[in-house]
């Protein structure tokens, strides 16, 4: 599959969009909507890490690129949260997948689908978030930080940022950040995501569906799995030791095994990195904290 | 699927698919206004192409229409580790293709 139109009466945008079914003969078991985070992000970071393993185990896997993002299409404006959310809305519409699914996402995806979750309860039928919290004031308040500080390192000072980048973190890395560099100068997403409509803790309380949050343990972010099981009932956090924010491409295998068990057999004995369940399975859940 | 340019039924052999799949790669740098590049086997996607991962999701559909679900990119990519994927060299990519449409043409 590739691009989607949403549709939509003006503002309806152009969608890159990957599909993966379950292995021919096996009905679908779910469907599971995988949302990818903000600038550097793409649907490439599922494409190559869990979503194969998620359709070979009976998911009907849909993946797509955040407008502004990947091979999607880059509108100059219209990046507030709410944005994301509609796209989300009228692309699940365009696809006439009407049942519940599955959302997880991750970094701003998770924020994408926390906000899906509070529009349209009766949607969803559970949402798994990766190193992400709902669009609360003090997430405005730091996504905000990190935009300013792209913008003060990485636009202002471009050519010294980039040979930082490349010899420090490789030829790729630096590929997607000059993408990413492109993105904050050609749209006003660096105003807009800041300014979403934020939510407080009364309205995230309005999540009905069970969620699982994973988090790295050496992650700034790692603290909200606690907060968001104080806040609700259905919620259970999972934190990965040795991990920082790159949960996905960094211990993809863990992840996988989460995703499965959290998916398709909740009822299950659920892998190792999950607290009372023990430790050392895989090599990455093992990681250096453990040993 | 669409009919493409390239309408000869594949030939399963090195030399055919790494012209088909420099070719597809080609109209992809078009895109980004690059042209005249050399691709051999030994070119890597990302260091000397500077494709981004999500232009490999795109080459992935372009590989399938071509070839078939048989030659399938998704779960090709799914044994490799991030590095590897990024590292990925143009000949490791025809290997695999030859190694399918063979298999494919054998019955097996």
């Amino acid at each position: 599959m590739a691009m989607v139109h949403t549709g939509g009466p003006r503002d309806g945008i152009e969608l890159h969009v990957q599909r993966l079914p379950p292995p021919a003969g096996h009905p679908a078991a779910a469907t599971a909507v995988l949302l990818h985070g903000l600038l550097t992000d793409s649907l490439a970071s599922y494409y190559f890490t869990v979503a194969p393993g998620l359709a070979a185990a009976g998911l009907d896997v849909v993946m797509y690129d955040h407008r502004g993002h990947g091979r999607s299409r880059r509108p100059a404006t219209g990046y507030q949260l709410e944005s994301f959310v509609t796209d989300l809305e009228r692309l699940l519409d365009r696809l006439e997948i009407t049942g519940p699914v599955h959302l997880v996402g991750n970094c701003f995806g998770g924020t994408v689908a926390f906000e899906y979750a509070i529009r349209h309860p009766e949607r969803v039928a559970g949402l798994v978030a990766i190193e992400a919290k709902p669009a609360t004031a003090s997430w405005a308040t730091e996504i905000d930080g990190i935009f300013r500080r792209m913008v003060g390192e990485l636009i202002e000072h471009e050519a010294e940022s980039m040979a930082w980048i490349t010899a420090h973190r490789g030829a790729h890395t630096a590929r997607l950040a000059r993408s990413a560099a492109r993105l904050v100068r050609a749209t006003t997403i660096a105003r807009d995501v800041p300014g979403s409509r934020t939510r407080g803790a009364e309205q995230v309380r309005s999540v009905r569906c069970p969620v699982l949050a994973v988090y790295g343990a050496e992650s700034e972010l790692a603290g909200a799995g606690e907060w968001l099981e104080s806040l609700l009932p259905g919620a259970r956090s999972v934190v990965l030791p040795g991990q920082g924010h790159s949960v996905l491409a960094e211990a993809p295998g863990p992840l996988l095994d989460l995703l499965l068990w959290w998916l398709l057999d909740p009822g299950g004995t659920p892998p190792s990195p999950v607290p009372g369940a023990g430790l050392g399975r895989g090599p990455v859940a093992a990681g250096a904290d453990v040993r | 699927m669409t009919i493409g340019e390239q309408t000869a039924p594949p030939v399963a052999d090195e030399r055919s698919v790494l012209a088909d799949i420099a070719g597809m790669l080609r109209t992809m740098l078009d895109e980004y206004g690059v042209d005249d590049i050399e691709i051999t086997m030994q070119t890597r996607f990302t260091e000397d192409l500077e494709l981004e991962s999500i232009d490999l999701v795109a080459l992935a559909g372009t590989l399938e229409a071509r070839y078939g679900q048989h030659v399938n990119f998704a779960e090709f990519v799914a044994d490799l580790e991030l590095d590897e994927i990024i590292d990925l060299t143009v000949g490791r990519l025809v290997g695999h293709v030859v190694r399918k449409l063979r298999a494919a043409e054998g019955g097996s």
